[in-house]
């Protein structure tokens, strides 16, 4: 049976050199994963292009789905965020846009970007990272009231804020692993489930019914993991906004 | 699983060999990237380094020297993506959806707006209907009432003709009856006359068949 593992190997496909950046080699070479990146992005680019360049009221199949996806971050962003959502619209949608595209590029035809660690905590990092400064920009030094909701007891605020301050450092580390496990988990288990399929085949009559039910498992699954790759996407455009909206609306907390 | 795979088994030098068998993406062979990547790295320790780290097994994903560039291409590629959102698809997707929702509502008030006029002129109608009827109707009475008095004078006119003949005729008989009557006593006298003479030969005076009369 192949190395499950294998897949998520980064394989140069364009040289470029090495260069060094505060003492550390950063290796601008375009690999398997920044490939998968730029075939999934271009997507985008190309899908919205085409969709909203000769944009009509009265609209055709294709700007449906565009005008779908655009109303379905639009709401969310609003709904969560408020009135202030519209500010960090393109933000939540890039995000979404970029997760869900890379991760249909991994279902369907290259390599799954989103399953590498260093991409999933790059995004991460964007996220809080934009989350820090925008509640800086907005708040001031009043952006460490995050860590201390008001109408709390003083004698629970010393156990409080340190909780406080832990859940808000898991954040970026959450968003890192839940999109890292549900994409390397699937993918696995879909490559695994594959090579009983040939393995069991191959031991004669007597596995043809385990390659029969493999094959179906693996059916189902990519099933499953289109849905799982939709859903990450959102999930983490979801907890976007969810954390946009703490340092946003601070006051009201 | 193949046994070249094996990470316990292999050095680095067989890993990056046998790397193109298994491999389906890679454009190049990977021992010539690799080797690239070394004397671009231009340091053995390092290499030897990425080597254990290739050998360690585990997942790639945990391979760090690949890190920063993918991140740092994913931070370009999200930027680009982002500034064409924010500037571009985002502005002309909420322009269509908002040009949409515009024309709709202009719509609506428009096909309101005619659906009250219709009303409107609906009511009017029945409102004109109504007078007419009412006009119709009042006409109709009028015109009975005019011809149920015409056709009384006409016959109160009549009746008093009527009443005219038969008073008339009335004292006529009433006249011709006295008449009659006032020559009874005349006839009587003369037949009573007629019929004494008659059986006693001589008339009788004319002052006693007078009495003989008024007794009678």
């Amino acid at each position: 049976m192949a190395d499950p593992l294998h897949q998520f190997q980064i394989q140069k496909v364009v040289d470029l050199p090495v260069i060094d950046v505060a003492g550390v080699p950063v290796d601008l070479s375009i690999t398997n994963s920044v490939l998968a990146m730029l075939i999934g992005v271009g997507s985008v680019i190309l899908f919205f292009s085409l969709t909203t360049a000769r944009a009509s009221i009265i609209p055709g199949r294709f700007q449906v789905m565009a005008e779908g996806l655009f109303g379905l971050i639009d709401d969310l962003a609003e709904s969560i965020i408020g009135h202030d959502g519209r500010a960090f619209f393109p933000f939540v949608f890039t995000l979404f846009l970029f997760i869900l595209s890379c991760n249909l590029v991994g279902m369907t035809t290259y390599f799954t970007a989103t399953s590498q660690l260093a991409v999933t905590a790059m995004l991460a990092i964007l996220t809080i990272g934009t989350v820090i400064v925008v509640g800086i920009l907005r708040n001031g030094l009043g952006f460490f009231k995050l860590f201390c909701p008001s109408g709390v007891p003083l004698l629970i605020l010393p156990i409080l804020i340190p909780i406080e301050i832990i859940s808000f450092l898991m954040r970026p580390i959450t968003l890192t692993l839940r999109l890292f496990g549900n994409m390397v988990g699937g993918h696995i288990v879909m490559k695994v489930f594959a090579g009983f399929i040939v393995a069991l085949a191959s031991a004669g009559v007597a596995g043809y019914l385990g390659g029969f039910v493999s094959l179906t498992a693996v059916v189902a699954l990519t099933a499953l993991e289109f849905l799982v790759a939709y859903l990450q996407a959102f999930v983490f455009a979801v907890l976007a906004c969810v954390y946009l909206n703490d340092v946003v609306n601070l006051h009201h907390h | 699983m193949s046994v070249t795979s094996s990470p316990e088994a292999t050095t680095a030098t067989d890993t990056s060999a046998d790397a193109p068998v298994t491999t389906v993406a890679t454009l190049e062979p990977v021992a010539e990237a690799q080797a690239s990547a070394e004397a671009a790295h231009g340091d053995t320790h390092t290499t030897t380094a990425h080597a254990e780290e290739h050998a360690s097994g585990g997942l790639p994903q945990f391979q760090t020297e690949h890190w920063a560039g993918q991140m740092v291409w994913l931070v370009i590629i999200f930027l680009v993506l982002f500034v064409l959102i924010a500037k571009v698809f985002a502005p002309r997707l909420r322009k269509v959806i908002d040009t949409r929702g515009a024309t709709i509502a202009e719509d609506l008030a428009n096909a309101r707006a005619i659906r009250d006029e219709a009303e409107a002129q609906a009511k009017d109608a029945a409102a004109e209907t109504a007078a007419a009827h009412v006009a119709a109707r009042k006409l109709a009475a009028d015109a009975k009432a005019k011809a149920a008095a015409e056709q009384a004078a006409a016959q109160a006119k009549e009746d008093a003709r009527l009443n005219a003949v038969l008073a008339e005729s009335e004292a006529s008989i009433r006249a011709k009856r006295d008449e009659a009557l006032s020559h009874v006593t005349e006839i009587a006298t003369d037949t009573a006359s007629a019929l004494i003479e008659k059986l006693t030969g001589k008339a009788p005076t004319k002052t006693a068949l007078t009495a003989a009369l008024k007794k009678a």
